[in-house]
């Protein structure tokens, strides 16, 4: 695989990749013919996000080379902590980076990323991959029967409330009204945690579908990265979700790109048997594959 | 100034004297080179020369000339002692180191000679603060033999470039790698860490590439550790050079300006780390 962006794209990229480290310690390079796909997973299983670069948003986009066997692409499992450095500064690689190429060398096992900088500099990367089975979630979002889309602005604004410690909070929908609840797991003294509530009117969105009344709890923090990428698009960011304790799916998309965060979430209450114990309240795992680590099933 | 109100005969019996408005223009070029607490200071007719050594491997000069000081007054032809160039700082910066415009530290830095403590008198704001520094006997700094007329390739950067580079360098790699050379890549800083391997590339027609006189090509390793301090010099300089010999001794110099924008010097001094093939 051989890719090269330009200018702006790099910058692009390098706020994918803070957002997806949001995620896990670990990226999945994954290219193919729609496009370079960029992954990440935590550890839990319980949130996966996917930013899918089509070719378009490339100066230049192509699979294997000559030499290689086969289909000609690798997928590449790499550490966050071995790419994200590189593009930390998103400042002065918007003021001296003029060009990226990236590519993945076989032979010598490399994720080689470059950077033609101004006054003829270059920088060269050559980063360690494992080769791995591409990540894929299974969650089908266009078959869910609930959707929102708003702007991007929006949900950052009432996120903003939430304090970054909140780890879980609750969207509640019925068909007259959305509103973010932060998430108090029980057990917890509730004259000591600060109860935060803000309601949205579905006139708010610009498109509104729901069926039925639910909660949905799922993890905040790891939906931050991209409600940061889609607010600096300026892009709208649809949720996509069926019942409490399946899937809810956050995604983006514009000509160029595709990026969703999809988010395990707990179950309802009424549904949670007296045999389960206080310490199983973790959100429900997603089913992933493709990514070998010990995680629990579907429950 | 409210310190030159000393008796004359206070003076007499200093070998050295050195006076500055402004103690900044001191104490930023020294925090150029602490890395290690123990400076060597040798006083010529010349000015001020400051040295910090580490692991006999590695050696920083900061040149102080006697024009930038207000008063320099030396009574023999060297004066030499050792001291705490961390206490040093400190004294330096007594009164907090405030930013205000047109505030500034006055400095008047005495010695007596051989077995004497270093005096500094400093002011600010009609505040007199009198400092009293033990000194040793001067370690002999390490004539790291380098000359101009065995310098193989040499190069100068405006720091800026290199600024970037030094500041993004993999922390994880023991040895930082310099390849210098008339061919392709030019110049090159490499380093190999545990992700991986990088390599910053600078061409000789760059317009950051102030000079470029390579003569043969040259691949030599220099731990890390020892040259992440020299770091701190690059971020107060404007232009760098950087020299390699034929047993692949680096020499790094800085152009520094001060608040003042007089201009002093800074050098580094590295072995290299061990024989590299070229590859």
């Amino acid at each position: 695989m051989n890719c090269l962006l330009e200018g702006n794209g790099v910058k692009v990229f390098g706020k994918a990749l803070h957002a997806l480290s949001r995620i896990g310690d670990a990226l999945w390079l994954d290219p193919t013919v729609k496009g370079l796909a960029l992954r990440a997973v935590n550890s839990a299983h319980s949130a996966y996000a996917c930013f899918l670069f089509s070719p378009l948003f490339f100066q230049h986009y192509s699979l294997g080379s000559g030499s290689e066997q086969g289909s000609g692409s690798v997928n590449c499992k790499l550490l966050m902590k071995s790419i994200l450095p590189l593009f930390r500064c998103l400042t002065s690689i918007e003021r001296n980076v003029e060009r990226c190429q990236i590519s993945v060398s076989t032979p010598s096992d490399r994720v080689v990323v470059q950077f033609f900088c101004r006054h003829g500099i270059t920088k060269t990367h050559n980063l360690r991959f494992q080769e791995s089975e591409a990540l894929q979630a299974v969650f089908a979002s266009h078959l869910c029967p609930n959707v929102l889309k708003a702007p991007a602005r929006l949900l950052c604004d009432m996120v903003m409330h939430f304090p970054s410690s909140q780890e879980e909070i609750t969207l509640s929908v019925t068909p007259l009204r959305v509103s973010l609840t932060n998430y108090c797991e029980e057990g917890k003294d509730p004259m000591r945690t600060m109860y935060t509530e803000m309601s949205l009117h579905p006139d708010e969105f610009d498109f509104f579908q729901v069926g039925v009344d639910l909660d949905l709890t799922f993890c905040l923090k790891e939906l931050r990265g991209l409600l940061s990428f889609a607010e600096s698009h300026s892009l709208p960011v649809s949720v996509n979700f069926s019942t409490a304790g399946k899937p809810v799916c956050f995604s983006v998309e514009d000509v160029v790109l595709e990026a969703s965060v999809v988010l395990a979430t707990l179950m309802d209450s009424e549904s949670r048997g007296p045999s389960q114990p206080a310490e199983t309240l973790a959100p429900v795992t997603l089913e992933v594959c493709g990514c070998c680590c010990s995680a629990r099933g579907i429950m | 100034m409210p310190l030159s109100t000393q008796s004359q005969a206070d003076d007499e019996q200093y070998v050295l004297v050195a006076s500055m408005d402004n103690a900044r223009n001191l104490s930023n070029i020294l925090k150029a080179i602490t890395f290690k607490d123990q400076a060597i200071f040798s006083a010529t007719p010349n000015g001020l020369k400051v040295t910090v050594e580490d692991s006999k491997c590695l050696q920083a000069n900061a040149f102080i000339q006697a024009e930038i000081f207000q008063e320099f007054t030396i009574k023999e032809d060297l004066v030499g002692f050792q001291v705490n160039l961390t206490v040093l700082l400190d004294c330096l910066s007594i009164f907090g180191g405030s930013t205000v415009p047109g505030v500034s530290t006055a400095l008047r830095m005495c010695y007596k000679g051989y077995g004497y403590p270093l005096t500094l008198f400093l002011e600010e704001g009609g505040v007199v603060t009198v400092c009293k520094i033990n000194t040793q006997e001067p370690e002999e700094p390490i004539d790291f033999e380098f000359c101009s007329n065995n310098v193989t390739n040499k190069v100068i950067l405006l720091s800026e470039s290199l600024k970037e580079a030094f500041s993004e360098l993999d922390m994880t790699s023991e040895v930082l790698q310099i390849t210098m050379s008339p061919s392709q890549p030019y110049f090159r800083l490499s380093t190999f860490g545990n992700s991986g391997n990088a390599h910053y590339d600078y061409p000789k027609d760059s317009e950051m590439m102030e000079l470029f006189k390579c003569t043969k090509t040259q691949t030599n390793r220099y731990k890390m550790s020892l040259l992440k301090p020299s770091t701190k010099a690059l971020a107060l300089s404007c232009k760098v050079s950087v020299r390699t010999d034929i047993r692949g001794f680096l020499s790094l110099q800085y152009l520094v300006r001060n608040d003042d924008g007089q201009i002093c010097f800074v050098e580094y001094y590295c072995c290299p780390d061990e024989e590299v093939e070229e590859e």
